[in-house]
């Protein structure tokens, strides 16, 4: 079985070494940088399973390839998503990028037609975000509200990402319609995983929402926000003012679900701290594994419509990443849950 | 020019026995001493 990776930033190289022990038979590694491909191949090469052979490719084409995996920077997946599953290929994408997630949901009948997995939102937010957010809401009977937020970057393309949403308009999905809000908007204190703890949040052009909405149609209200300085928001509609870091680790996310249980509301908070590059390959990677092994639905979804978060999270904290719920002061027995 | 001078000199002076009232009478209390972020074991995940 062959995999095309398509992308070697920070992110990328992470996915790439996290591959090195899977079951596939042949990794093909590429990038639009011709240094940093021949870099992170050879790198891979040398910690490779014995049987998997890893090779360099100089187009991003997936031809033959039955899972391509998309970490290249956002504004190309739609396309090189309809490409590869025209061949016949599953594809996974890690794009944060919200009309592009749309653009790749529009892919869904193609992939049905194809029978094949397009699993949009592989990374650490959305990816690992809707994980969480399907895990605590397997412990209500119903979801009234989902709020995620995030902090922290994986590589420059990432970053350029964030900075990009942050002076754009998001959608907050509110009584069954979509609003615009705008990016920078709606400052709210959330408390991340120690050690990163309280960070301010705002609204921003962020695709959590578009994917946990086809999971969650019935929820009241879905918004996602990331976190700013005072700095990124004044210099938010403004170019880059000097090149990002190699890597904005580490970061964090926070899922709180809000819902029903039997007849009381209650609302469970999960998080995770991890630098966003290393968790997202590790979701990466074991979404790669499992559509490999055909045990992802085939359309197009995102990880919180995927069956069995609990065997997901399972698996992704042998890879070492570890998730926290949090503990409330008012019902400290009722572990995760606050009344 | 004196009935402003007078007006927020009043305000300020009411404002700042307001503030001592809150700093010698008021009871700050205990912070939370439990609560926090709890990691999700294994075993709760099987």
């Amino acid at each position: 079985m062959r995999l095309s990776l398509i992308g070697l930033g920070a992110t990328g190289s992470h996915i790439a070494r996290q591959l090195s022990q899977s079951s596939f038979d042949e990794l093909c590694l590429h990038d639009e940088v011709p240094d940093t491909q021949l870099k992170v191949t050879k790198s891979v090469k040398a910690i490779a399973r014995d049987g998997l052979t890893v090779t360099g490719s100089d187009s991003p084409s997936a031809d033959g390839a039955d899972v391509v995996v998309l970490a290249c920077p956002a504004g190309s997946h739609a396309s090189m998503a309809k490409t590869a599953l025209d061949a016949g290929s599953h594809v996974i994408s890690l794009s944060d990028d919200p009309g592009e997630v749309q653009s790749l949901f529009g892919l869904g009948d193609l992939a049905l037609r194809q029978n094949r997995t397009l699993t949009v939102g592989a990374g650490f937010a959305p990816g690992l975000s809707c994980i969480l957010a399907s895990f605590v809401a397997g412990r209500l009977d119903h979801v009234d509200v989902i709020n995620t937020y995030k902090t922290g970057t994986a590589g420059p393309a990432c970053a350029r990402q964030h900075h990009h949403a942050l002076k754009n308009r998001g959608s907050e999905w509110i009584e069954g319609n979509w609003v615009m809000r705008s990016g920078g908007s709606g400052r709210d204190l959330a408390w991340f995983p120690d050690p990163i703890g309280a960070k301010d949040c705002y609204r921003a052009a962020l695709a959590d929402p578009y994917v946990l909405q086809r999971s969650f149609p019935d929820a009241a209200r879905i918004t996602a926000r990331m976190a700013a300085t005072r700095r990124d928001r004044l210099t938010s509609r403004l170019p880059m003012l000097r090149p990002p870091h190699q890597d904005g680790g580490p970061g964090a996310i926070r899922v709180e679900v809000r819902g029903r249980v039997g007849g009381s509301v209650k609302t469970i908070i999960a998080g995770a701290m991890d630098h966003p590059s290393v968790a997202a390959a590790a979701v990466a990677a074991e979404v790669a594994g499992m559509v490999g092994a055909g045990q992802a639905p085939p359309g197009a979804g995102g990880l919180s419509a995927w069956p069995d978060p609990k065997a997901m999270l399972t698996k992704l904290r042998r890879r070492g990443v570890r998730v926290a719920l949090y503990r409330g002061v008012l019902d400290s027995d009722s572990i995760g849950e606050v009344v | 020019m004196l009935t402003l001078v007078r007006r927020v000199s009043t305000a300020l002076g009411l404002a700042g026995m307001i503030a001592l009232l809150f700093r010698l009478r008021g009871r700050g209390g205990v912070p939370p001493q439990s609560g926090g972020w709890r990691e999700v074991s294994e075993a709760e995940l099987s």
